[in-house]
C-alpha cells in the first residue's frame, strides 16, 4: 500500500462556527455539530438548507470560507486532500459509477491506483460484493449500464468500502430508487450498519428515512442547524414549530393516543426473573449464559425491581444479593396509554418500563422501540 | 501591370465559376429538402447518401465529371454543385428537423397547418444550421474550384498549375494568395452576418 | 484474375472487367495504392498524436483553447491545393508536403473533439472521482480521457477522411498514390483511366470512413449512458 490511512478509528468530528457563501448567500452559516465515533448521523432538511455543503466540507470537497472542520481533533485542512479523500468512503445519490469501467473496475479503482496487484484486487472485490449480497461470479465483469439501480447503489457501496474506511459520507443514497426498493435497501443497510462498525453521516430528507437508520439526527433549515438529538428527543423535545413539523410530531402523537402499551410492548418471557435473594456472582453466570442484558426480581414490597447487567458486574464478589443492588422500575398496566407511557418515561429519563397485565408482568416497554416501530 | 490585369481577370473567373455553382447547389438543394420533409425514407436516403458521398475525395469527384460530362466550364460548375450540394441539403434537414416537438405539437395545437408550420416553425428554428451549411459550402466551393482548372474550369486555379509545370513562383502566388485572402474574406463576413442574422433568441444556443 | 466465372460471359461485363485490368496493369494501381496507403497512414497517425496532444494541451491551460482553434479554423478555410503548393518551398516536391498539409488539416477535427470531450464529461463522474480521492492527473487519465474517446475517435473520423482528399491531391505535387493516376488520365484524357481510378479512390474512402465509423459507434456502445 502506498500511504497509510490517516485514521483507523474516528473519536470525532468537529464543525466549529463553520461558513460557507455562494454570493451573498449562505450555504452554511455559522455551524457547530459533532459527530460521535461509531455513531450515524443523519443531516436531514429541505434541499439548499445546507446539508449536503456541510457533508462534502467534511472531505474537502468543498472548503469552508471560516470555521473549522476537524477529525481526531485534527483540521482537515492539514490533510492532503487526495489522502483524506482515500481514508473516507463516499455515496451519492445518483452513484456516479464510472460508465467505462466495469464493476471491478469500479469498485477497484482506488486500490488500483493504490498499487494493489491484480489477484489482490479480484479478491477484496469479491468479498465487497459478496457483503453487499452481489454474487461476485456473475457481477464482477459487468458494466454500470447493465445493472439495475438497486444494484448500481449496491456498488456504489462496496465501491465506498474498498479501502475499509473508518468514516462513511452517504448523499441521499437511497433518494434515486423506487419506494419498495428503497425500503429494502435501508433494512439492509439497517443490518449490515451493526457489522460496519463505522462512523457514518448519512444526508437525507426523508424523515422516515432518518429516523429509522439514524442514532442521532441533525435538522437543518436555512443554511443553520436548527437543531440535533436522538429521534425520541426531536420527536418529545422539538425545538420549534419547524422541527415539530418536520418530524411530524403532531400526527405521531395523535397515532400514539389511540394505541395501548401493549400494542408496541415486547414480549417477556420468564427467564428474565431471577430470585431476589440470589447472589451477585452467580446472577452474572446465568444472564451472561442466557446473554441477558437486565434482569428482574420479584421485590418483597410487591414491587418489582430491574438488575442491569453492569450493576451487577459493579457488585461482582462483594456478596451483595440482588435485592441489595437492584433499582425501582417504571410500571405500567398494559392498557394504558401508550403516549402517556412514553411522556412519562421521558420524564423520568428512563428507557423501559414493565408492562402488567393484571398482577402478572407480561412484557417489556422500550421506548427507542417504539418510535422505530412507529415510523 | 500585365501581371495584375491578368489576377483580376483570374480572380473574376474564380468568383464566377464557384457563385454560379454555389447558386447552383442552393437552387438543387430547396426542392431536395421539401421532398424529404415529406417522405422520412426519402430524408434517411438523402442523408445516408450525403454522408457516404463526402468521404469521396474532391479530386475524384472533379476528376469522374470529365468522363460523364466533358471539360469547360459547365462541368466545372457541376463537379463544384455536386461537392457543396449535400452540405447544404444536410445541414438544411437537420435544422429543420432537430426542432423541440413540443413546439411543433402546440403549433399544430393553435391549428397552424403543415406548411405553415414549415413556413413559421421549422425554418426560423433552421436558419442557424441552413447558414452553418451555406457557409461551409461557400468555402468548399473556393476550395474546389481551384482544382477544377484542371479540367478546364480556368481563373485562379488555372495560374497555380501553369506555374507549377513552369516552376513559376511568382505565378504560383499570384493564384495561391488571392485565393487564400478570399477564404478568409468568406470566413470573417459569413461570421459577421451570422452574428448579425441570427434571431435573439437562438443566440445562446449557437 | 478478372477473367472466368460465368460473369465474363456477359458481354458488357466483360468489357468492364478487360478494362480494370488494362487500367490496373499500366497505372500500376497496386503500387499507387500502396503509396497512397503509405501516406495516408503516416499522415494520419501523426495527426492523431498531435491532435491529441494539442487538444489535452488546451484542455489544461483553456486561456490557449480559443486562439489555438482559432488558428485552426482558419488553417481549415485555406484552399487543400493552396495550402499543399504554399507548402512546396519548405518540403519540397512529393510526399513531404502532402503528408504535411494532410496533417495541418486533420489536426482541427482532433484537437477540437479532444478539447470538447474532455471538457464536457459529465460533472457527477469527475465529482465522484474527486471524491473518491484520484488526484488530477488520474481523474484526467481515468476518468475524463476514457469517457472522452468516443468523440476523439468521431474527430479522427472526420480526420480519416480529410487525409484521403488531401493525400489524393498529392498526385498533382509528385508525390504518387492513386492522386498521380487520376491526373494522368485527366492529361491523357483517358477515360477509362479515370473512372476506374476515381470509382477506386471513392470505395478506398468509403471503406475506411465506414471502418472508422464502426469503430466509433463500438466505442459510443461501450460506454453505455454516455455518447
Amino acid at each position: 500500500m502506498k500511504f497509510k490511512k490517516l485514521f483507523n478509528r474516528i473519536e470525532s468530528i468537529k464543525l466549529e462556527s463553520v461558513t460557507k457563501s455562494y454570493g451573498d448567500r449562505f450555504a452554511v452559516r455559522d455551524l457547530d455539530l459533532e459527530v460521535r465515533g461509531g455513531e450515524l448521523m443523519i443531516l436531514i432538511g429541505r434541499s439548499g438548507s445546507g446539508k449536503t455543503t456541510t457533508l462534502r466540507m467534511i472531505n474537502r470537497l468543498i472548503e469552508p470560507d471560516s470555521g473549522r472542520v476537524s477529525i481526531n481533533g485534527a483540521n482537515v485542512e492539514d490533510f492532503d486532500p487526495v489522502r483524506l479523500r482515500r481514508s473516507i468512503g463516499y455515496v451519492i445519490q445518483n452513484i456516479g459509477l464510472l460508465p467505462h469501467l466495469n464493476v471491478s473496475g469500479n469498485i477497484g479503482l482506488i486500490l488500483k491506483l493504490e498499487g494493489w496487484d491484480q489477484a489482490k484486487i479480484r479478491e477484496r472485490v469479491s468479498e465487497l460484493l459478496n457483503f453487499v449480497s452481489l454474487p461476485p461470479k456473475s457481477f464482477m465483469d459487468r458494466y454500470p449500464h447493465q445493472l439495475s439501480g438497486g444494484q448500481q447503489q449496491r456498488i456504489g457501496l462496496a465501491r465506498a468500502l474498498a479501502m475499509d474506511p473508518p468514516l462513511l459520507l452517504m448523499d441521499e443514497p437511497f433518494g434515486a430508487l423506487d419506494p419498495l426498493l428503497r425500503t429494502q435497501l435501508q433494512d439492509e443497510f439497517c443490518k449490515i450498519k451493526k457489522e460496519l462498525g463505522k462512523t457514518i453521516v448519512f444526508v437525507t430528507h426523508d424523515i422516515n428515512e432518518a429516523f429509522k437508520l439514524g442514532d442521532r439526527v441533525a435538522i437543518m433549515d436555512n443554511a443553520s442547524l436548527v437543531q440535533v438529538g436522538t429521534p425520541e428527543e426531536l420527536i418529545f423535545e422539538p425545538s420549534n414549530e419547524l422541527v415539530s413539523e418536520i418530524v411530524d410530531s403532531k400526527r405521531k402523537y395523535r397515532h400514539m393516543e389511540a394505541l395501548k402499551v401493549r400494542d408496541m410492548m415486547q414480549s417477556l418471557d420468564s427467564g428474565y426473573f431471577l430470585e431476589g435473594n440470589m447472589p451477585a456472582e452467580i446472577a452474572l453466570r446465568k444472564m451472561v449464559d442466557a446473554g441477558l442484558e437486565v434482569a428482574f426480581v420479584f421485590k418483597e414490597s410487591g414491587t418489582v425491581g430491574k438488575i442491569p447487567l453492569n450493576e451487577v458486574l459493579k457488585a461482582g464478589n462483594t456478596g451483595k444479593s440482588l435485592n441489595d443492588i437492584s433499582k425501582s422500575l417504571l410500571v405500567f398496566p398494559a392498557d394504558a396509554s401508550l403516549f402517556e407511557a412514553l411522556t412519562q418515561l421521558k420524564e423520568e429519563g428512563e428507557s423501559m418500563a414493565l408492562v402488567l397485565g393484571g398482577e402478572m408482568p407480561v412484557g417489556l416497554l422500550f421506548s427507542d422501540r417504539v418510535l422505530q416501530g412507529l415510523v | 501591370m500585365v501581371i495584375s490585369a491578368e489576377i483580376l481577370q483570374a480572380t473574376l473567373e474564380h468568383f464566377f465559376l464557384a457563385y454560379t455553382a454555389l447558386l447552383a447547389g442552393i437552387i438543387v438543394a430547396v426542392p431536395l429538402v421539401l421532398l424529404s420533409l415529406y417522405s422520412e425514407r426519402l430524408a434517411s436516403l438523402v442523408m445516408k447518401f450525403s454522408n457516404l458521398v463526402q468521404a469521396v475525395p474532391s479530386f475524384a469527384v472533379v476528376a469522374v465529371v470529365v468522363p460523364l460530362i466533358g471539360i469547360g466550364f459547365t462541368p466545372a460548375v457541376i463537379a463544384i454543385m455536386l461537392r457543396v450540394l449535400l452540405p447544404i441539403v444536410k445541414n438544411t434537414y437537420i435544422g429543420l428537423f432537430n426542432v423541440d416537438p413540443a413546439l411543433i405539437d402546440s403549433a399544430k395545437g393553435i391549428g397552424l397547418t403543415e406548411f405553415q408550420i414549415i413556413r413559421n416553425v421549422r425554418l426560423p428554428n433552421a436558419y442557424p444550421a441552413i447558414f452553418a451549411g451555406v457557409k461551409f459550402a461557400a468555402i468548399l466551393a473556393n476550395s474546389i474550384a481551384v482544382l477544377t482548372a484542371l479540367i478546364g474550369g480556368g481563373g485562379l486555379g488555372s495560374m497555380i498549375f501553369e506555374g507549377l509545370t513552369n516552376f513559376n513562383t511568382a505565378k504560383i502566388l499570384a493564384g495561391t494568395l488571392p485565393v487564400i485572402a478570399i477564404a478568409l474574406f468568406l470566413d470573417f463576413s459569413f461570421s459577421v452576418l451570422e452574428h448579425r442574422l441570427t434571431p435573439e433568441y437562438l443566440k445562446n444556443e449557437t | 484474375m478478372w477473367n472466368g466465372g460465368c460473369l465474363s460471359e456477359i458481354p458488357i461485363i466483360n468489357d468492364v472487367l478487360t478494362e480494370v485490368q488494362r487500367v490496373w496493369d499500366t497505372q500500376l494501381l497496386s503500387l499507387r495504392t500502396l503509396e497512397h496507403l503509405y501516406m495516408f497512414t503516416i499522415a494520419l497517425f501523426v495527426s492523431i498524436l498531435i491532435g491529441i496532444a494539442v487538444g489535452v494541451l488546451i484542455y489544461r491551460s483553456p486561456k490557449l483553447a480559443d486562439p489555438v482553434l482559432n488558428g485552426l479554423n482558419v488553417v481549415e478555410t485555406i484552399p487543400d491545393v493552396a495550402l499543399l503548393v504554399l507548402l512546396l518551398p519548405i518540403f519540397g516536391i512529393g510526399a513531404g508536403p502532402t503528408v504535411a498539409a494532410s496533417i495541418l488539416y486533420s489536426i482541427l477535427p482532433i484537437t477540437r473533439n479532444t478539447y470538447t470531450g474532455l471538457a464536457n464529461v459529465p460533472r457527477e463522474y469527475v465529482e465522484i472521482a474527486e471524491a473518491l480521492g484520484l488526484n488530477p492527473g488520474e481523474v484526467l487519465m481515468r476518468v475524463r480521457f476514457p469517457l472522452a474517446l468516443p468523440l476523439i475517435a468521431g474527430g479522427i473520423r472526420i480526420a480519416v477522411v480529410f487525409t484521403m482528399g488531401v493525400v489524393t491531391l498529392g498526385g498533382l505535387i509528385a508525390a504518387g498514390g492513386l492522386g498521380a493516376a487520376l491526373q494522368n488520365g485527366i492529361q491523357l484524357y483517358d477515360m477509362g483511366t479515370i473512372l476506374v481510378t476515381g470509382a477506386w479512390v471513392g470505395l478506398l474512402a468509403v471503406i475506411l470512413d465506414g471502418g472508422a465509423g464502426v469503430i466509433e459507434n463500438r466505442l459510443k456502445v461501450r460506454y453505455g449512458t454516455w455518447s
